[in-house]
């Protein structure tokens, strides 16, 4: 079957729209613009909207209130205890970390993983990089509430930090590779890693690694209830089920900002709620899956400004338990891989808008998005040649087997539905099916013993490179969750942290992404790209590729302003 | 009467006794506990961090000593605290309660107001268009669920009127306007829903009691329709539709969760569903609980209405 040909990543077309959009220089004129923009047909599927709204090029205006409908209500305000995105989908903008990526309006392009300095003004690692030297910002003021009334930042408060992730929380494992701190001044911080690893900047500039503050946990004993930190924004309110209020710190490092003086997050889990609230302007912007979404909506709000969200991860994908029989046989999960059609999925669950899926971002290891070809044989969708492969391993009737999964979204059910009627009609496979309620899934998930088919996932609160391969692929890595256990890959991953040169990077991610899909070691199944959905007059709102503006990547509010 | 109400109090006893030792019983059956939650999507943490959050959280303690522990909590009105957020429970029931009573009573108004004169009026005008109009106002709010009807209301409502409800619940002491509107949808489609039921028993009891002799007298004294219908006739019909009301009053107390998550509001409803999801044990218990008694309260309360609706029953 072509799917190279017909499928969503039709780069040349996307290549030729993105040069276009670059030459033309449209981004940043603002909604009247935008709108304007001439619509695309057949790249990404059949969505008319741009990838990327850049900047605006206009002078900032200050004030207003930015508000937004959410169905995350954080359980905790302790960044130790939980990578939450309901959390994270503010923590960012109370408190900053020692560096970032760059934000929207820094960036050239949605792909940009581009790194800045955020409490750090720079940084630099020893040849071996083991040892990472951060030069703090000086003048850095903690938030003007008590207990911290607005005291300067110094090199202890980060120091005191990093020792608390690492004793306690779930940050522990990331945090335990530094072996030791140093604060020679006020304004140094050294961290002595445990082994070399040249990925020490992008983990610190990962949403989840806030600074908080040592009096608040001296005085609480936790972080539950107060978020204080030194970010843009000061954390006014926070009433469950109710909603988050921001209010603009005025004492913010970077002088001007952030532009807004409230940012509020309505607590809304009905979906249909969140729309409604967009619609009647209540809301600025919105999170949507689907391209007919985002027509229905644009019916009352055709003025509204849509970036069509281009995934450059996936994070859900069927987990084999390969550590057992029949999926120890990489014959069986390569049959498997054949068996199902997962353009059909994109086409039809995904209404053409959606990617085929992959577990490394694409980023990193080329320009491109992959091409079906480049998946390799074992992703083809060749029925009768996985039935062949699967009587060669020796189950040329088929087998019984079962698969768990949490209902994500709806379009998860038509997945897990799609994937067993196929195995069941390509291979003789009968899958049965077993839908949880989260706690229970996630229990289940976790605990390397379950046996079968699970519909897997990996999280979306960190998306650097190491995370992304050693932290998920390594086979002691505690975040293994598919179980991998392959010696090629161990070694690769170890032999990517130990690798500075960014070419040799993109080398040797390549090898690791090859392996996975020659070995079929985690079977990836479509995602949507979905869509962000902006009212005309917020500006600089765009999501950049891994980081949504409405979750992880919520600290680029902080650049956000309303032009109206 | 005294006697009896002592009695029904202290039967009281072993319902709540044995409503607890469910509830602490299914909650323990579940799989995962709060921490899974807390946890989730970390992976980052090994079996001893769990342990020992497992034992901050008094989660690593035999079954029976947790059931004791948290009966004692109950007794002594100290229900502890939420295991997932660190909030005391009283605290959290002191927001949510207000939120799920106004909700109930405003529900409870509109629907009433809805069903009584309806059901009175299919009754005298039976088998005409204002009956069947009536039975057929009364057989949609039976047969559309809450969320679709709920659903519904706020989408046309932002197509049409550019309008839904302000969310971010007010109370009603800090601005009785934002308040109002941010109930009267989810009150009256609540409502509308409760009225179907009422509606068809007020109906069917009427016109069973406009059949009976005491009716027919009444006629034949030359009563005006109206004193006929509503002073001797409706306050007979009104048992049964009293027990229906009452029913529907512990439905609505143990959560209207559907319609608190489509408009927002932080009622008990939305506190009991979250915490069941989250597994957070004393929150789920400490509702439970507080359902049941309510329950077993407001049974009591329509046994009593009984008399005071028809004075031939009496209570021994």
């Amino acid at each position: 079957m072509p799917i190279q040909d017909k499928g969503p990543q039709g780069s040349r077309k996307r290549v030729t729209r993105r040069q276009f959009l670059h030459r033309a220089g449209w981004a940043g004129v603002g909604a009247a613009a935008l709108s304007a923009v001439p619509r695309r047909a057949g790249a990404q599927g059949a969505s008319p909207y741009p990838e990327w709204v850049s900047p605006s090029t206009k002078p900032p205006k200050r004030g207003g209130t930015l508000t937004r409908a959410s169905a995350w209500d954080p359980p905790v305000l302790d960044p130790r205890l939980t990578q939450s995105v309901g959390l994270f989908q503010f923590a960012g903008l109370t408190s900053n970390r020692l560096v970032r990526y760059v934000f929207p309006d820094e960036a050239s392009g949605p792909g940009d993983m581009g790194l800045k300095g955020d409490l750090a003004e720079s940084w630099s690692a020893s040849p071996d990089h083991r040892v990472w030297t951060f030069k703090l910002r000086q003048g850095v003021k903690w938030q003007n509430v008590p207990p911290l009334n607005g005291r300067e930042l110094t090199s202890a408060d980060i120091k005191y930090c990093f020792e608390a992730y690492a004793k306690e929380g779930v940050q522990t494992f990331n945090f335990r590779e530094i072996e030791g701190i140093e604060t020679p001044d006020k304004y140094t911080v050294r961290l002595h890693m445990q082994t070399p690893n040249v990925f020490v900047a992008h983990a610190l500039a990962e949403p989840i690694s806030v600074i908080f503050s040592r009096e608040v946990l001296e005085e609480d004993g936790d972080l539950k209830k107060r978020c204080i930190g030194t970010g843009p924004f000061i954390l006014k309110e926070h009433t469950r089920k109710v909603k988050v209020v921001l209010q603009r710190n005025p004492d913010y490092y970077d002088k001007g900002r952030p532009y807004l003086d409230e940012y509020v997050i309505l607590i809304t889990p009905d979906d249909a709620t969140r729309k409604a609230a967009f619609r009647t302007g209540q809301t600025d912007f919105i999170w949507m899956a689907s391209p007919s979404e985002v027509e229905t909506i644009r019916k009352t709000n055709p003025n509204a400004v849509v970036q069509a969200y281009h995934n450059t991860a996936v994070f859900f994908g069927l987990a084999m338990s390969q550590d057992k029989p029949p999926f120890n046989d990489v014959r069986v999960r390569r049959a498997l891989a054949m068996a199902i059609d997962r353009q059909k999925q994109v086409d039809t669950v995904f209404e053409g808008h959606g990617v085929l899926g992959w577990g490394v971002p694409y980023i990193y290891y080329q320009d491109k998005a992959p091409t079906a070809a480049q998946f390799g044989p074992w992703w083809q969708y060749k029925p009768a040649e996985a039935k062949k492969l699967l009587g060669e391993a020796g189950y040329p009737n088929g087998f019984s087997t079962t698969l768990f999964y949490y209902e994500y979204w709806p379009q998860m059910t038509s997945q897990v539905q799609l994937v067993q009627a196929e195995l069941k009609k390509n291979l003789n496979i009968d899958v049965k099916i077993t839908k949880m309620d989260y706690t229970t899934y996630y229990g289940r998930y976790v605990d390397p013993k379950w046996e079968g088919l699970a519909w897997g996932f990996q999280s979306g609160h960190a998306v650097g490179l190491d995370e992304r391969t050693y932290q998920y692929m390594h086979s002691k890595s505690t975040k293994n969750f598919f179980r991998m256990n392959d010696a090629q890959i161990d070694e690769l991953t170890i032999k990517l942290r130990q690798t500075p040169d960014p070419k040799e990077q993109r080398v040797i991610t390549k090898k690791i992404v090859d392996r996975e899909f020659d070995q079929v070691l985690r079977l990836w199944m479509p995602y949507d790209n979905g869509f962000m959905v902006f009212q005309p007059h917020m500006r600089n709102g765009a999501a950049i590729a891994l980081r949504r503006t409405d979750s992880y990547g919520s600290p680029q509010i902080a650049r956000v302003w309303l032009d109206k | 009467m005294y006697k009896y109400v002592l009695r029904r109090v202290l039967l009281a006893v072993p319902v709540l006794l044995l409503s607890s030792l469910i509830v602490f019983g299914l909650m323990r059956v579940m799989p995962g506990d709060a921490l899974t939650v807390l946890m989730a999507e970390s992976g980052n943490i090994g079996e001893k961090e769990l342990q020992k959050l497992r034992k901050d959280l008094r989660l690593d303690l035999p079954y029976h000593e947790q059931y004791l522990l948290w009966l004692w909590q109950m007794v002594s009105l100290r229900p502890g605290d939420s295991l997932l957020t660190g909030e005391r429970i009283s605290t959290s029931l002191w927001k949510a309660i207000p939120v799920t009573l106004e909700l109930t009573a405003l529900a409870m108004v509109l629907g009433l107001a809805i069903a009584v004169p309806i059901g009175v009026l299919s009754a005298t005008r039976q088998d005409t268009t204002s009956d069947y109009a009536g039975r057929m106002v009364a057989v949609s709010g039976l047969s559309f669920p809450d969320f679709w009807l709920g659903t519904l209301v706020i989408t046309f409502a932002a197509i049409w009127f550019k309008w839904i409800p302000p969310i971010g619940y007010v109370s009603f002491w800090e601005s009785p306007t934002r308040n109002l509107q941010q109930f009267l949808l989810p009150a009256a489609v609540l409502g509308f829903r409760l009225s179907a039921a009422t509606m068809r028993m007020t109906r069917s009891t009427v016109l069973e009691v406009l059949r009976e002799d005491y009716v027919r007298t009444a006629w034949a004294k030359g009563l005006g329709g109206r004193i006929v219908v509503y002073k001797h006739a409706l306050k007979n019909a009104l048992i049964p539709v009293v027990t229906v009301i009452g029913g529907q009053l512990g439905v609505l107390l143990a959560g209207a969760v559907v319609i608190e998550t489509i408009f927002a509001l932080p009622g008990m409803g939305r506190l009991t569903v979250e915490a069941i999801l989250y597994r957070d044990y004393p929150v789920v218990q400490t509702n439970v609980m507080l359902v049941a008694a309510t329950l077993v309260t407001l049974n009591l309360v329509v046994d009593m209405t009984y008399a005071w609706l028809d004075p031939r029953i009496r209570y021994r």
